[in-house]
């Protein structure tokens, strides 16, 4: 009978458990210094550090551990094979020279010097066209303003099924450089006054608002992760010859805490510029920043996890454009 | 921030009808559309006898939306985009050529900074004198300090690797004219410059270079960066237009920056940390006192490391 088919279907599984667990355990193994966690889908992972640190860098090398394929004509990479989103708030990417890192990250794979198939004519070959599939999965736009990095948010799920559509390699990290890059401008915005109360001004609070609600409901629609940087200028050493100089009109008991708070950079390396609700969204933060010993060359970075904290400080160096852990 | 009347010309499904739906929303220009939940005012049209009027409109919305973003681009496009721009503008210095491994590049915000009367400006007319010289391109230079000066260009001009080709009156007329001088005292003013740079230029056909200096962009920006956020929004604001030119129209911009005291004794650039981050390079020139030798040290670049220096003569 036709109701009995349609209540076996009903109680017949849609999945075994083993497909349940592939299709939502997604997890992503990102290259150091981002190595302390494996990652899944719906993650929001930020990087904070001071103005130069490796940040971009960082982020390029999980772009490029994220196109590359797992294994390539018999070669292989361990990379993840799935397609990038790049929104470039910072507008300061160079395209040279994440090709040419890629390049690298291709021609130190393990096993191109023993592949038979490969021989010494047609790496050149294998490396060009390697590189080339790989960069058609790595998609850029630029944003000057805010309006454009909210525009380019909303139009965002149709390019996105698009891009599925037409490549079907499915995109499963969005990296944002740097978020607070339009912090100043939406802050000055705030001040414009609009005569209808009840429309919605463009201010620094309604953009973070915005952005986050897209960034979730983008989430829904479309796991991945998010990959973000956010420039602040680190407290404590700087601020060493500050902490005597107290205002004079504070109260003996607001001078205390005053000196209390900026005597003590380890509870607050930095100052926190973007707004709770940008923070909330944020589930994991890394700090990086470069290392005491300012004239040595490859420069040193240490690396803290602040979300979820652990209480230790890695250390990594650039070598031969990769980057490697320190002891 | 134009209202949703001034589309109805072009998009005539943005009618009167649509207007006074989105106003019941509080949506008046497209910009509210862009602080709104699209997916919400979707649900909410279904309350509306016309509801598949409104639906239109908002998609119709959706793909205005796509044209005020840059299109997205893959790996591919990018890099030979940029490998169009792949040969560097001479600075007219050969060790500072080969220090930024090709000289200046198209595409990029390049900050000089230094202390006062270090080269900085010396430089600026030496690589103009050189694009203009080399048949490169056309220049246009910004002075906000009345450095500019027509018969130094004229000197650089004979000091150059060929002066057999300026021989002639006219030539070095035809020269000359490729470099536009303009004097802007207020940042106003060179943000007005800059959006009339921006409306006017057309696409460039061929190898021609366009260069862009600003000499300098500090003594603009210092006055206006008192208290407040309004100082700060207007600095970073002008180094995103500036980064807008540089990118999306192909030029190659050039900025000078002065120097500040900062604790210890040292000099740090001024304008600030949230300034730090705009130039895509940065370039530290200083002068040995009482002769001609400068050296210049790189503060930031793209992939080169930060130290790196070379010294070099001014002659």
């Amino acid at each position: 009978m036709e109701s009995s088919s349609g209540v076996r279907k009903w109680i017949e599984a849609d999945e075994s458990a083993k497909e349940l667990l592939s299709r939502v355990l997604i997890q992503l193994f990102l290259p150091p210094p981002l190595h302390n966690f494996p990652f899944r889908l719906g993650n929001v992972v930020e990087i904070v550090g001071p103005s130069p640190s490796a940040k971009t860098h960082i982020l390029m090398q999980a772009a490029i551990r994220c196109i590359l394929p797992k294994e390539w004509k018999g070669v292989h990479h361990g990379g993840l094979d799935h397609a990038v989103m790049f929104i470039d708030l910072d507008c300061r990417f160079d395209i040279l020279h994440f090709s040419r890192l890629l390049e690298h990250q291709i021609t130190i794979a393990e096993g191109l010097k023993f592949s038979e198939e490969i021989d010494r004519d047609s790496l050149g070959g294998y490396v060009k066209n390697l590189t080339s599939m790989c960069l058609r999965r790595f998609f850029y736009v630029r944003c000057y303003e805010s309006l454009q990095f909210l525009a380019t948010l909303k139009t965002m799920h149709t390019k996105i099924q698009e891009q599925k559509e037409n490549h079907g390699v499915g995109i499963h990290m969005l990296i944002i450089d740097s978020i607070g890059a339009f912090y100043w401008t939406d802050r000055a915005l705030s001040s414009l006054t609009l005569g209808d109360t009840n429309r919605k001004g463009l201010s620094l609070q309604a953009v973070s608002d915005t952005v986050v609600e897209e960034l979730r409901k983008l989430l829904q629609l479309h796991p991945m992760v998010i990959l973000t940087t956010k420039t602040v200028n680190l407290q404590g050493r700087c601020l060493k010859h500050e902490i005597k100089s107290v205002p004079r009109n504070m109260s003996s008991r607001d001078a205390t805490f005053f000196r209390a708070t900026r005597s003590k950079p380890e509870n607050n390396p930095y100052r926190e510029y973007m707004p709770s609700v940008w923070q909330n969204f944020v589930t994991h933060r890394v700090l990086i920043r470069p290392s005491d010993d300012e004239n040595q060359r490859p420069p040193i970075f240490s690396s803290e996890w602040l979300l979820p904290l652990l209480n230790r400080t890695d250390r990594f160096t650039f070598g031969d454009n990769v980057i490697l852990t320190v002891p | 921030m134009a209202p949703l009347k001034s589309l109805e010309p072009d998009y005539p499904i943005i009618d009167s009808n649509f207007q006074q739906f989105c106003a019941s929303h509080h949506i008046f220009s497209v910009e509210d559309f862009l602080l709104h939940d699209i997916y919400a005012l979707e649900l909410s049209t279904k309350q509306h006898f016309d509801s598949k009027r409104l639906e239109e409109g908002i998609s119709v919305v959706r793909t205005i939306m796509e044209g005020l973003h840059q299109p997205w681009l893959n790996g591919m496009e990018l890099l030979q985009k940029a490998q169009g721009n792949k040969h560097g503008i001479s600075t007219g210095y050969e060790r500072i050529d080969v220090l930024l491994e090709g000289g200046l590049f198209q595409g990029n915000l390049v900050e000089l900074v230094g202390p006062s009367s270090s080269g900085k400006t010396q430089l600026c007319l030496k690589v103009a004198a050189n694009v203009a010289v080399n048949n490169l391109g056309s220049v246009t230079f910004f002075d906000t300090g009345n450095s500019f000066s027509p018969k130094r260009i004229d000197k650089l001009l004979d000091q150059s690797s060929e002066p057999a080709k300026i021989k002639t009156e006219e030539v070095r007329r035809r020269v000359m004219d490729k470099i536009v001088c303009q004097s802007v005292f207020d940042i106003y003013v060179l943000f007005d410059l800059l959006h009339q740079l921006k409306s006017t230029l057309k696409p460039v056909t061929g190898s021609s270079v366009q260069m862009l200096i600003v000499d300098s962009i500090s003594s603009l920006v210092t006055p206006i960066l008192g208290s407040g956020a309004h100082g700060h929004a207007l600095m970073v604001s002008l180094g995103f237009l500036l980064k807008e030119l540089a990118y999306e129209h192909n030029l190659s911009v050039l900025v000078t920056n002065h120097m500040v005291g900062a604790e210890g004794g040292h000099l740090k650039p001024a304008l600030g940390e949230s300034w730090k981050n705009v130039p895509d390079m940065r370039l530290h020139v200083s002068r040995d006192c009482k002769s001609n030798i400068c050296s210049m040290s790189i503060l930031r670049h793209p992939y080169i490391t930060a130290g790196k220096a070379v010294m070099f003569s001014l002659k």
